[in-house]
């Protein structure tokens, strides 16, 4: 779902007058915001850079997204860097209690097709 | 999506590989997010060239993780609690010199120890700086950015708090902008 805001984010900030790259587990759903440039990564929620502790790793990301600033030169550019997460460990990588919206839509099921097509009901907040 | 060809890099890096973005998600949340992918949606795409050679770029973070100060005032996730269509709209700012142990996380559809573990798995300010050191970036920004981004309701995320990140990415000269999603 952040992968959704950010490139809403991105969009606004891009506007503004500022070069901008997002670094997306999710390409097609950040670029569905009309991102400008998008690096893709295949790596856990949680994780984008990489694991905790993982300095070279990390790095390795970082440079790989912000060279690709200077290789990207087309609005809607997007490169699927080349990094593996080749552990087949079993992550915890959701909350430990379901986010507000799964409770509410087990007690509000016909609300799922909002949810489903991004219409939420009348701004409350 | 097509992907592009990086002429500068060498060809172990060379991107051959296509993501698979539902590697990590199961369930209905796939079909949501599948969904949400294809739904129509803005068409414009902005674009700001980029100026100068990235050894000479200054360049801020920004993160949808709710990463605050420990010292700062706390995102509010009863805002989502009781609205779940909705989150705290507001950001914090994160200053370069920040470290794990300075800061809180507020994010209700992840797990975020990683992030508590090490704040460099989502916002590598760290990493930042030390590639400001070695001259492959121009500078690291004095201040990044964290928001709640989770939200199907974003008008006041992108009225009230992006302008405002905004300005202060113009006060502090920054040229380019990464943006990193949980």
């Amino acid at each position: 779902m952040c992968c959704w805001s950010v490139g809403l984010v991105q969009r606004e900030i891009e506007a503004a007058g500022f070069s901008t790259i997002s670094l997306s587990m999710m390409p097609e759903l950040t670029a569905s915001a009309a991102a400008p440039r998008i690096a893709a990564i295949e790596h856990p929620f949680g994780m984008t850079l990489g694991r905790p502790g993982d300095v070279a790793g990390q790095l390795e990301v970082l440079r790989a997204t912000l060279r690709a600033m200077e290789e990207l030169a087309q609005p809607s550019a997007v490169i699927h860097l080349p990094f593996e997460w080749t552990s087949t460990e079993k992550l915890a990588l959701g909350p430990t209690e379901p986010p507000p919206i799964a409770k509410y839509l087990v007690s509000h099921p016909w609300a799922f097709s909002r949810f489903l097509n991004r219409t939420p009901p009348a701004n409350t907040g | 999506m097509e992907s592009a060809t990086l002429t500068c890099w060498p060809s172990h890096m060379q991107p051959t590989k296509t993501i698979d973005s539902y590697r990590f998600v199961d369930g209905i949340a796939k079909k949501v997010l599948k969904r949400w992918a294809g739904l129509p949606g803005e068409t414009q795409v902005p674009w700001t060239p980029l100026a100068s050679p990235l050894s000479e770029c200054t360049v801020a973070l920004v993160s949808s993780a709710g990463i605050a100060l420990k010292s700062d005032h706390p995102f509010d996730p009863d805002i989502e609690r009781r609205d779940p269509w909705f989150a705290d709209p507001s950001y914090r700012v994160l200053p370069r010199t920040v470290r794990t142990g300075d800061i809180q996380v507020c994010h209700l559809h992840i797990n975020p120890a990683f992030t508590e573990q090490d704040l460099n798995s989502v916002l590598p300010i760290e990493r930042l700086g030390e590639l400001a050191e070695m001259g492959e970036i121009g500078a690291a920004a004095p201040s990044n950015y964290s928001y709640m981004g989770y939200t199907l309701r974003p008008e006041r995320l992108l009225r009230e708090s992006v302008p405002a990140m905004v300005r202060q990415l113009r006060e502090e000269h920054v040229a380019i902008v990464m943006l990193i999603p949980v």
